[in-house]
Order: structure tokens, then C-alpha cells, then sequence
């Protein structure tokens, strides 16, 4: 039969964000397939190396649309690195807390994409509207909603608000009353369970060849490899938490640890509210005057565990005032661009929608 | 995955036995880094896969053009002795060309591809590093590299629109246009100027 060329995205209810994935099909099934990134390219690490240290805290979060916190943190914590600067205590406690807070407002807006290439939209309405209530929560803290430029290189911005603590306990109580419902309207419910079991799989061996990481790593080899377990940064080694695996990756499996590490965030949560101590947040960077704050030569890679995997800032100062290169390892590089290349194609042609969403492919992040 | 700092003496160990290794640089106990020479490169990284280091993080480039070099940077992960090896070495700028590593980490297809496009280095052996990927229809030279002026590329690509100065300026009494103009030039004043 002959082969047909098809797009899916940039304006596609299962497609995040601004790239379009090439679909060579025949009848049902994919032939052929590739990403077209590069839509939503912005030169942002020419542009870091085109701005001070202090500055660029305006441009990091942007690399990442809909996850800017751990941009923040993978720069701040790359800076430290170079300049062997301590962080406050208490900062660092605030920094989980924010860091948690945005793991579960994107595993919320994963799930809910989920609505999209299954057609369950209800599920997308029930999990944005949780996530709102997260961005509420932000706003208070940070005074932004999406982009918060709140972790900096020495610490944090600003202290948490005063009762913050209140709305925070009264909304993870709220999400974790709903967690059941949150299961069974996705991946308990029957009409999209036939829809997500054993599609779209993962072979362990194909993890190693593409460099996958986090969840679509962890659902197929079933170790716990995540960073903030094998090696911790901030205080992550000072809580308690577990990190769900499995060894048989479809669609629905990887669905299913998202869930489960949403349990695990809220723990996280509440175990920092109860341990932060009192204090200082925030160190400056360098002394005088902001513009002029230099860093010490050297080149320092920085991982981050993200929603998506292994997320980091490769940072190389010569002892300027600005970085001379800031290179950004998106987390979603791997299965966006060679995932979608090699194992797209032999599925059918609605399961591609199902790879970019369960996988956590972020096109910001790719394109930069 | 218990005593880290012995993964590090253990990555050093690997490394000084089999190659020379120009500079050695332990960044924490869960990173270090190793300066080599270009033609050791690939066996490096044999040796690296073969002791467990099979996850390929990163690889880009770092332009140094007072030295007329291009350094290449490779860094890569062991889960069960969960070290980041950063592998650089510095390549020849005016023709940069670099073996293709994705017989070794076939990770690194689209990897080698972005940097052909921001960096101008060649990768023989990977066989569609010279498609274009993410600038469309880029004429001019790769944009990542020092010598490449954003503002002069922007004017000769684009329109020149005139843009009116004090376009929030109400009347001439709130006027803070003098003010936003000392804050220029004293911004201005302390940019960029490499302070040792």
C-alpha cells in the first residue's frame, strides 16, 4: 500500500509543546518517523553567555516551560559548585519543598495529558485544576506563577511567607484525599486500561542504547536509579522516601509510577515542613556591586533529578563576569529525538501521542 | 554504592593505567573530570563503557577561540557507582573534526548533530550529522562559536524597526527618561571585561 505522510503536532491534543513529529504510515502503522524540533529555538545558551551570573536567573527558567524549578536549581547548584559557596541550611529544605511542589504540579499536567490522546478529558480538567491550586501556592511564595526565578546561586530569594505552611498542609491533604479518584479516573479506568496496557513498551536493553533516564529508565531495569537517591544534593538524603520501579514498561506502568511518586513528593513535603529549620536564606554570590560578581574558573556539570530524568547545566566560567558556556542537558533529549526515530515506527499511529506523553517528551527543553 | 570517594580513585586508577591523562580535576565525590588527548579519545571511551559507565549524559563543545581551539566535552554515567566522568579534550578550530562515537554510545546520534549545527564540528562515521535539526535554512557561520555576532546577524536578517525611546513617558514633569539613561550608561560601564 502506499505510505502516507502525516504530522503530529504542533496543534495536536497529545502533543506538548511547540515541535511536530514527521509519521511516514501505511494504514495504521507507522513506517518511518522523526522529530522537527526547532520551533521554539531561542538561543538561550548563547544567550547566557551573552549575560551576567545575576542575570541570567530571568533566563534559566524559560529552558523549560511547564518544570522551571529545577533549571533554577541545576545552575544554582552548578554556581555553588564553582564557587564552593555553603548554602544556608534552611535554604536548603525551602529549595525541596519548591522542588517537590513543582514535581507534583507537572506529574499532575503529565496525567492530565493523558486525557488528550486517550480522550478522557475529564481527567485533564480534574488534574489542571489541582495544579492551579499549586501555582496558587507559588504565587504566595515566589510572586510568580510559572516562572518563579526564586532559587539563586547562595540560597534562596526570600523567606517563606508567614502561614504558608497552612495552605500547603491543607492542599497535599486535599490531593492525597483524591489520589483514589485520580487512579480511578486514569489508569484504573476501564475504558482507558485496554487503551494503555502493553503498548508503547520499553525493553531494558533499549534503555542503555537511547541514555533514558528517570521514569522511563526506572519502570524498565526496576532499580531505583534516581539522583536524588544515589547521589543527593540538597537534603534529600536526610528524608524519607521511596522510589517505585518496575520491571515492565508500558504506557500504563510508567502512568503508574508517576502516580505513586506523587505519594512520595507529598511525604517529601511534609517531612520538610517538620524538620526546616529556623534562619538565614540566601548568602550573596560574591561582594560589591551585583554586575561585577565573578566566578572562579572551571567547568562543573550539574544533574538534577526532574520529572522527566536526569536533567543538567554544564557550566565552564574562565573567571568573567559572565559564564562562557552554559550547556543544557534536557532531560527528554534521548526518547524525543532518537526515541521517536527508532521505536516509533512498527506501532500504530494513535500510539504515538501516547509515547510523547508518557515518556515526558518537553520540547522547550530540546529546542532551548 | 556505599564508599563513593573510592569510585573516584577507582575512575583515576582506570584512567592513568591506560592513557595519558593530561589534567585530572575531582570536582566532588560524585564527579571528575579528565583532560585527553584527542587520538585517546575513542579508546577512553571503550574502556569507560566496558568498566559500566553505559548511560551517555552529555556532549557538546566549548569554543576557545584565543587559542584557536574547540574542546570537545563527553560526559558520561555508571548507575552502580554513580560517578559523572567528564571527558574533554581540545580539537584543531579551523577544521574541527571529531570520530563519530555512536558505534560506542549510539545515544549520541542526535548529540553529535546539534553540535555539528552550533559548533561547525564534523563527525565522520555518523551518518546524518550535516542535516540541519533545530536553526532552519542557517547561513551563517555556527552561531555558538565567539566570533558569532548576534546584533549584526539580527540586522542584516530582519527589518530595522524604529522604536520610540520613551514610549511609557506620559508627560515631560514624570519623565525618567534622564534617570533610566544614567542607570544605562553605568550598567554599561561595568559589563562584560574579564576580571582575573
Amino acid at each position: 500500500m502506499k505510505q502516507m505522510k502525516l504530522f503530529l503536532g504542533p496543534q495536536h491534543p497529545g502533543m506538548h509543546g511547540n515541535a511536530s513529529v514527521h509519521l511516514y504510515v501505511d494504514g495504521d502503522i507507522i513506517k518511518k518517523s522523526f522529530l522537527l524540533p526547532g520551533m521554539l529555538h531561542r538561543g538561550f545558551e548563547k544567550g547566557m553567555e551573552r549575560h551576567s551570573w545575576i542575570n541570567n536567573i530571568s533566563l534559566i527558567p524559560r529552558v523549560c516551560v511547564v518544570e522551571p524549578d529545577i533549571n533554577e536549581m541545576a545552575f544554582a547548584m552548578g554556581v555553588e559548585k564553582l564557587l564552593g559557596l555553603e548554602v544556608p541550611e534552611r535554604a536548603h529544605w525551602i529549595r525541596m519543598i519548591i522542588l517537590e511542589l513543582a514535581r507534583l504540579s507537572i506529574h499532575l499536567m503529565a496525567y492530565g495529558g493523558l486525557g488528550g490522546p486517550t480522550g478522557n478529558y475529564t481527567l485533564m480538567y480534574h488534574a489542571h485544576a489541582d495544579r492551579n491550586s499549586i501555582l496558587d501556592i507559588f504565587e504566595q511564595i515566589t510572586g510568580h506563577r510559572v516562572y518563579h526565578q526564586y532559587i539563586v546561586a547562595g540560597g534562596v530569594r526570600k523567606d517563606l511567607p508567614k502561614g504558608i505552611e497552612k495552605d500547603i498542609h491543607a492542599f497535599l491533604d486535599s490531593l492525597e484525599a483524591r489520589y483514589e479518584e485520580y487512579r480511578d479516573l486514569g489508569i484504573e479506568n476501564p475504558s482507558i486500561v485496554a487503551r494503555i496496557t502493553d503498548t508503547i513498551m520499553l525493553p531494558e536493553a533499549v534503555v542503555w542504547e537511547l541514555g533514558v533516564t528517570g521514569i522511563g529508565m526506572r519502570s524498565a531495569v526496576g532499580k531505583a536509579y534516581d539522583i536524588r537517591k544515589v547521589m543527593p544534593y540538597a537534603r534529600y538524603d536526610q528524608v524519607e522516601f521511596e522510589v517505585p520501579t518496575s520491571t515492565y514498561s508500558d504506557a500504563r506502568s510508567r502512568i503508574d509510577i508517576k502516580l505513586k511518586e506523587l505519594v512520595q513528593s507529598i511525604g517529601i513535603i511534609r517531612q520538610c515542613l517538620a524538620k526546616m529549620p529556623e534562619g538565614p536564606v540566601r548568602v550573596p554570590m560574591g561582594r560589591g556591586q551585583s554586575m561585577r560578581w565573578t566566578v572562579p574558573k572551571g567547568y562543573v556539570y550539574s544533574p538534577v533529578e526532574s520529572s522527566r530524568g536526569e536533567f543538567g547545566y554544564y557550566i565552564v566560567s574562565n573567571g568573567g563576569t559572565n559564564p562562557w558556556r552554559v550547556g543544557v542537558r534536557g532531560a527528554s533529549y534521548p526518547q524525543g529525538l532518537l526515541g521517536v526515530e527508532k521505536y516509533l515506527p512498527g506501532t500504530r499511529l494513535d500510539d504515538a501521542a501516547l509515547w510523547i506523553d508518557t515518556m515526558g517528551v518537553c520540547s522547550p527543553e530540546i529546542d532551548r | 554504592m556505599m564508599n563513593s570517594m573510592s569510585n573516584v580513585e577507582f575512575l583515576k586508577e582506570l584512567m592513568n593505567r591506560n592513557f595519558k591523562v593530561i589534567e585530572t580535576d575531582v570536582i566532588d565525590k560524585y564527579q571528575v573530570s579528565f583532560v585527553l588527548k584527542q587520538a585517546d579519545i575513542l579508546q577512553a571511551l571503550v574502556t569507560l563503557r566496558n568498566a559500566g559507565w553505559i548511560q551517555m549524559s552529555y556532549l557538546s563543545a566549548i569554543d576557545w577561540p584565543d587559542e584557536s581551539k574547540i574542546e570537545m566535552i563527553y560526559i558520561f554515567m555508571n548507575w552502580e557507582r554513580p560517578v559523572h566522568v567528564q571527558i574533554r579534550s581540545k580539537i584543531d578550530r579551523k577544521d574541527p573534526v571529531m570520530p563519530s562515537i555512536i558505534n560506542i554510545y549510539p545515544g549520541a546520534k542526535y548529540y553529535e548533530r546539534e553540535c555539528h549545527e552550533f559548533f561547525g564540528v564534523k563527525f565522520p562515521g555518523n551518518p546524518d550529522y550535516e542535516k540541519q535539526l533545530i536553526l532552519e535554512m542557517w547561513d551563517d557561520i555556527p552561531p555558538l562559536r565567539k566570533d558569532f555576532d548576534p546584533q549584526a546577524y539580527s540586522d542584516r536578517k530582519f527589518t530595522k524597526r524604529e522604536y520610540k525611546e520613551d514610549y511609557l513617558v506620559l508627560s515631560d514633569q514624570n519623565s525618567k527618561k534622564e534617570k533610566r539613561e544614567v542607570r544605562k550608561e553605568r550598567a554599561e560601564s561595568l559589563k562584560g571585561g574579564q576580571k582575573v
